[in-house]
């Protein structure tokens, strides 16, 4: 690294060289070594400072970098003799970024453009600054300092580029835009441009104001032949002509394009867009959402003549067959794919012909139907068949598919595409529970059929007939939800792991798996596979949604401690890096992607799932520490009390959130994370079209993040407010204590219920109302937990205002207590049944009850100050001592009762839990219900063919064991349970000590 | 059924099919971002009806002299969208831009030596295995770099197979 440097700050590099070794070798003692002994030779030297302080802040030692850093700012300022070069800058400026104080390595370099206003060097490491900062206007008029200074094209393009951003990404008006161009126009009237990203950016800036047709002058210009890619230019001219309006032109440039590209679908579609002079493909790129665009192609339906909408079609279909008969080889989907275009075309212009659609359907089957992507390519055509023709196309697919083909796995490939449709077109859920059962078993048997057809495979390649498994399951799910026989729940996991068995890279397997172990309460299995799939990076934003809402509601901690610092280190760390990544895009000359970097920065900001994460983490953290109340308080004050939380759930409702997850993985029955329809009952249906469900979510993920952002505030202000109220009890004079606190809290009450949807007396009445046992918990419906915090806080709050003077101020006791007793006696036997209420009774024990045990830790804590047992004495004191034994007391019950539940749980034998398990697969002599899935399996993997399925099946079918799976089930589901155990164990402990060291009063 | 275009970053936040597949990495951001701000036409994305991302391509040009080349840096396919010849397409598209574009003399990728599908598929291709490179993955397996020449290696010299192998730390480039 050194060798790139020189003379450093007036010191030769030999001396340099070692330190930068050692810091890259990250010995960083050593480094420090060397660098203390250089710095005795040059004490005021910036440079050496600067190098010193960075090795320091590597070796964790902030302050002493910081003050290091301030120290060679003031050198710098100080001695005009001292060379000011860019590298001791940009050493100073990686120490001031890593310590968060981007501003002042912006105000050294500041200050040294200014001393040396024509050193470009020093003014690119200043743009660059602006460029760390976002701050757009300051980047423009850098760039127009170094544009001028040496008049280099890249230097203009920066400008434009900042400008673009300020109309885009900051609060420049869309005016500006005409200043870029101006400046591009006049660079390019005496020094033309000769890079093809400058003409790219020239042009977008006239596309942005609409000035298409100057675009298409100067594309067709002296300026276009720096586009060196025919097609590409192509594509822009076309688009550009039809944004103009000019669809006969945009047409024939797009037959071009199909010419060259006649498998590009996105320009058939243009070019039929065009030839209809529909401008719909043009129109609504703004609004469309760039993460989850339309699965269906917009149109709109044309306002020709017949005779010209007939004539155009004809002409697009003779041009149709012309590319078809060009293309040959078989893997150019698109010109058969068009024929159905067509035909769709036709039908929304009311000059249609189903049965054409449908002949165009199957002839596109004939070609591709064996292919995995036959029913995501047709599927849009689908769409406008009614349900009885889409049943008159499976039948017609079927019939046709007994005639095409002989090869082994086309047939397979076709068979799976009639599944696919099937399931696409709705038809399962027309199908009794017996031809459900039958077409499941024709599946698997399909699948174990075919097993010899991989037999040659590469272990990592996917193999014939995977996707089998998967419809099988969705199957099987769909009998559990119509007949909520859990056997068919069972043995859709039994089929899985089998798949996994015999494969274990499939990732789809794993993704149901995960899904249905968290719906049985075996989270920790499903946390197993989701490691499994080796979720990184960016995959991180777009895949964590398949488990982290279970996770946030677990008693496993540590795991989504771990998930929730991964997931907040990637967003960060990429926040952190992604300006310097720009300033790379400016350098390298890819203006485009300089615009797209910030945008996509915004993108993951703003992202809902970062929101809840980082207001997640600290409420894991106030958890986890709840049984400690100095430890809470430490983490409280971290947190600066919860006060920008709050400020968070104030701004909630007017931040922008953006849904980055990739819910087509999913499984049909939790299409979100906030649906799951197995809880509810059978609606009839099996598929669920992926709806667009944005708004839905984001009015959900809002209400979430506005609640939860309040806790660590009302935590904070009920630990105080129940001191404080001991405290004025104590005092003999009454010294005030923060009267803030009750009034702030009840502030956050009272927005509390708003949020529930009830004004604050009706909030109280309602609390009251269930905690006296006149309303049923039911009352609470979806938002239990938030009602019964509420009832936690109101408590804290009453025992330093007294305003409403609830009775002994004891209704979240009693709230807990009654829950839990309730949920204890009903709920059934855990091992075989989903899990549904536990998730609920571990929040109540792990939030609920945790928060109120603060409050009565705050209160002991004060009657016994300093650790003394001896109390003060007085009438009040005891009076709140009995209030606070009794409420130690009905937090021992309750946890006991859990306690005990749990360990019967826990404690029942193994054999017992795995009998219960597989006896609602083992149904011998039964034609009917769950169990021939798996009999199916168990007579495969008896009687294995070596030499017909070859060694590496083989041998992995000889390890399925379907009891290994039912004891693995039963271990994930007490690993869950014990965890529970151990958190309400530390609880009970807790409570125990108190309650002894209120008894020794 | 393709549609090649420049991968852009959203891409990123589309491409969860491909590359929960157990063979294609998923690379830090500044990785991908990288590519993208210094090679952004060695990198594409193939796009089938309904906006499905299909597979990608990432590569870059570097190198002096004789040895000025293209490399092919990842290439992927989603398990629906194989044996359709995509990644041949994308493959090919790189190498023309080496080939016209930028006037490199060869292609060059690094492949584990146990990927038989893979190096049969490149040899398909016109690849031919230069050289071994010894335990060039995480320090465990060897990797194969193999190559193909472009037009303006008249004489096919690049791809001269060397007769030993080298270790990671001889590699020119990373």
């Amino acid at each position: 690294m050194a060798s790139k440097f020189g003379l450093a700050g007036g010191i030769p590099e030999r001396r340099v060289r070692p330190i930068w070794d050692a810091i890259d070798s990250r010995q960083f003692k050593n480094a420090l070594k060397l660098v203390t002994a250089l710095l005795s030779k040059f004490p005021n030297s910036p440079y050496c400072l600067a190098l010193k302080a960075l090795i320091l802040e590597r070796m964790g030692k902030s302050e002493e970098a910081l003050s290091l850093c301030l120290n060679a700012k003031e050198h710098l300022h100080k001695n005009d003799s001292v060379l000011m070069d860019d590298l001791t800058l940009s050493t100073l400026q990686i120490v001031f970024q890593r310590l968060d104080h981007l501003e002042m390595a912006t105000s050294c370099y500041e200050y040294a453009c200014g001393k040396f206003p024509s050193n470009l060097e020093l003014m690119m490491g200043l743009f660059n600054c602006y460029v760390r900062e976002y701050s757009f206007v300051k980047q423009q008029q850098t760039a127009i300092r170094m544009y001028k200074l040496v008049g280099e094209e890249r230097f203009l393009l920066w400008a434009v580029c900042s400008i673009q951003l300020q109309v885009f990404c900051g609060n420049g008006g869309e005016k500006l835009l005409l200043l870029a161009e101006g400046l591009v126009k006049k660079h390019v009237a005496s020094h033309s441009l000769h890079e093809p990203e400058a003409l790219m950016v020239y042009i977008s800036i006239l596309e942005q104001q609409a000035k298409y047709g100057d675009a298409l002058e100067i594309l067709s210009g002296k300026l276009g032949s720096l586009l060196l890619v025919e097609v590409d230019k192509l594509r822009i001219q076309g688009r550009l002509l039809a944004r103009v309006g000019d669809y006969a032109a945009a047409a024939i440039i797009f037959q071009k394009i199909l010419e060259l590209c006649p498998d590009d679908w996105e320009c058939f579609l243009h070019y039929l867009g065009c030839l209809l002079e529909d401008d719909s493909n043009w129109c609504n790129r703004a609004i469309t959402d760039p993460i989850h665009p339309p699965k269906f192609v917009e149109c709109k339906i044309s306002n020709l003549t017949d005779e010209v909408f007939d004539s155009r079609m004809s002409n697009a279909s003779e041009f149709v067959q012309k590319l078809q008969g060009n293309t040959g080889n078989n893997f150019a989907r698109c010109p058969y794919l068009a024929n159905i275009e067509i035909e769709r075309r036709k039908c929304l212009h009311g000059k249609g012909d189903d049965g054409k659609l449908m002949e165009a359907l199957i002839q596109y089957f004939f070609g591709f139907g064996h292919l995995a992507c036959f029913t995501s390519d047709v599927e849009m055509f689908l769409e406008v068949l009614t349900p009885d023709k889409k049943a008159e196309l499976l039948g017609k697919l079927r019939e046709s598919s007994a005639s095409i083909s002989a090869v082994p796995a086309k047939v397979l490939g076709q068979s799976i595409t009639l599944f696919k449709i099937q399931e696409l077109i709705g038809n399962m859920s027309k199908l009794t529970v017996v031809e459900l059962e039958g077409s499941v078993v024709q599946m698997v048997e399909m699948y174990c059929k075919n097993l010899p057809l991989s037999k040659d495979l590469d272990s990592q390649e996917s193999m014939h007939g995977e996707e089998l498994l998967s419809l099988a399951c969705n199957v099987l799910i769909q009998l559990y939800w119509r007949t909520r026989n859990v056997g068919y729940f069972v043995e859709a996991i039994m089929l899985l792991e089998f798949g996994l068995t015999i494969r274990r890279h499939v990732w789809q397997y794993k993704i149901l798996l995960l899904h249905l172990y968290s719906h049985l309460g075996a989270l920790s299995l499903a946390y197993e596979w989701f490691k499994s799939l080796d979720v990184k990076n960016i995959l991180m934003e777009t895949v964590s949604h398949h488990i982290l809402p279970q996770m946030l509601v677990s008693p496993l901690w540590v795991d989504i401690n771990n998930l929730l610092k991964d997931y907040l280190k990637f967003m960060d760390d990429h926040l952190r890096e992604s300006a310097d990544l720009t300033f790379l895009a400016y350098r390298h000359r890819n203006y485009s992607k300089v615009i797209e970097f910030v945008q996509f920065k915004e993108r993951l900001q703003h992202s809902n799932q970062y929101l809840v994460a980082r207001v997640e983490g600290p409420i894991l953290q106030l958890k986890q520490n709840a049984v400690n109340i100095e430890e809470e308080e430490a983490v409280l004050e971290s947190l600066k009390c919860g006060i920008h939380f709050v400020e968070l759930s104030n701004e909630i409702g007017s931040k922008s959130l953006t849904f980055n997850e990739d819910l087509q993985s999913r499984p049909w029955w939790a299409p979100t994370s906030e649906r799951n329809y197995l809880l509810g009952p059978y609606e009839g249906v099996s598929y669920y079209p992926r709806e667009n469900s944005m708004t839905e979510r984001e009015a959900n993920v809002r209400s979430i993040i506005e609640r939860k952002s309040l806790l660590p505030r009302m935590i904070y202000l009920s630990i105080q407010s129940a001191s404080t109220s001991l405290k004025e009890n104590l005092e003999v004079n009454g010294s005030v204590s923060d009267p803030k606190i009750p009034s702030e809290l009840k502030i956050l009450l009272e927005r509390y219920a708003k949020m529930l949807g009830y004004s604050f007396t009706d909030a109280i009445e309602m609390v009251l109302g269930v905690s006296g046992g006149q309303k049923s918990f039911e009352v609470f419906g979806s938002d239990l937990i938030d009602w019964i915090n509420f009832s936690v806080f109101l408590n804290a709050w009453n025992l330093s205002s007294h305003e409403i003077g609830l009775a002994n101020g004891r209704c979240a006791d009693s709230i807990l207590e009654k829950y839990v007793s309730d949920k204890v006696s009903s709920m059934e036997t855990l091992i075989t049944s989903p899990w549904v209420d536990l998730p609920i009774l571990v929040q109540l024990v792990t939030e609920s009850l945790a928060w109120h045990g603060l409050v009565i830790q705050s209160c002991v804590r004060s009657c016994f100050p300093s650790g003394k047992k001896k109390k003060k004495t007085g009438f009040a004191d005891q009076s709140c001592l009995s209030r606070i034994r009794d409420s130690v007391l009905s937090l021992c019950n309750t946890l006991e009762k859990v306690r005990k539940w749990l360990k019967e749980q826990i404690n029942r034998p193994e054999d017992e839990n795995m009998e219960t398990l597989l006896s609602s697969l083992r149904k011998k002599e039964q034609i009917e219900g769950p169990g021939q899935v798996f009999q199916i399996i168990e007579t495969f993997t008896s009687s294995i063919h070596d030499t017909e399925l070859g060694e590496r099946i083989s041998q992995s079918l000889k390890s399925w064991s379907h009891v290994d799976v039912a004891r693995k089930i039963v271990a994930g589901k007490c690993t869950v349970l014990s965890e529970f155990l151990r958190i309400c164990d530390s609880k009970s402990k807790l409570f125990q000590a108190l309650k002894q060291q209120i008894a020794q009063a | 059924m393709t549609t090649i275009r420049r991968f852009c970053c959203n891409d990123l936040l589309r491409f969860t099919s491909v590359n929960l597949d157990h063979l294609t990495e998923t690379f830090n951001m500044s990785f991908y971002m990288t590519y993208l701000a210094r090679w952004p036409d060695y990198f594409h994305v193939a796009e089938a009806p309904g906006n499905r991302i299909m597979g990608y391509i990432m590569g870059k040009v570097e190198g002096q002299g004789e040895s000025w080349h293209g490399h092919v840096t990842a290439v992927t396919v989603a398990p629906e969208y194989r044996r359709q010849q995509l990644a041949k397409k994308l493959m090919n598209l790189l190498e023309d831009f080496s080939d016209k574009i930028d006037k490199g003399y060869f292609v060059d990728l690094f492949v584990r030596a146990s990927n038989t599908p893979a190096i049969k598929m490149y040899e398909k291709l016109g690849y031919i295995i230069y050289r071994r490179v010894l335990r060039y993955y995480s320090g465990e397996e060897d990797g194969l770099d193999m190559r193909k020449a472009l037009s303006r290696d008249v004489e096919k010299k690049s791809i001269i197979p060397l007769k030993r192998p080298v270790t990671p730390d001889e590699l020119e480039y990373d």
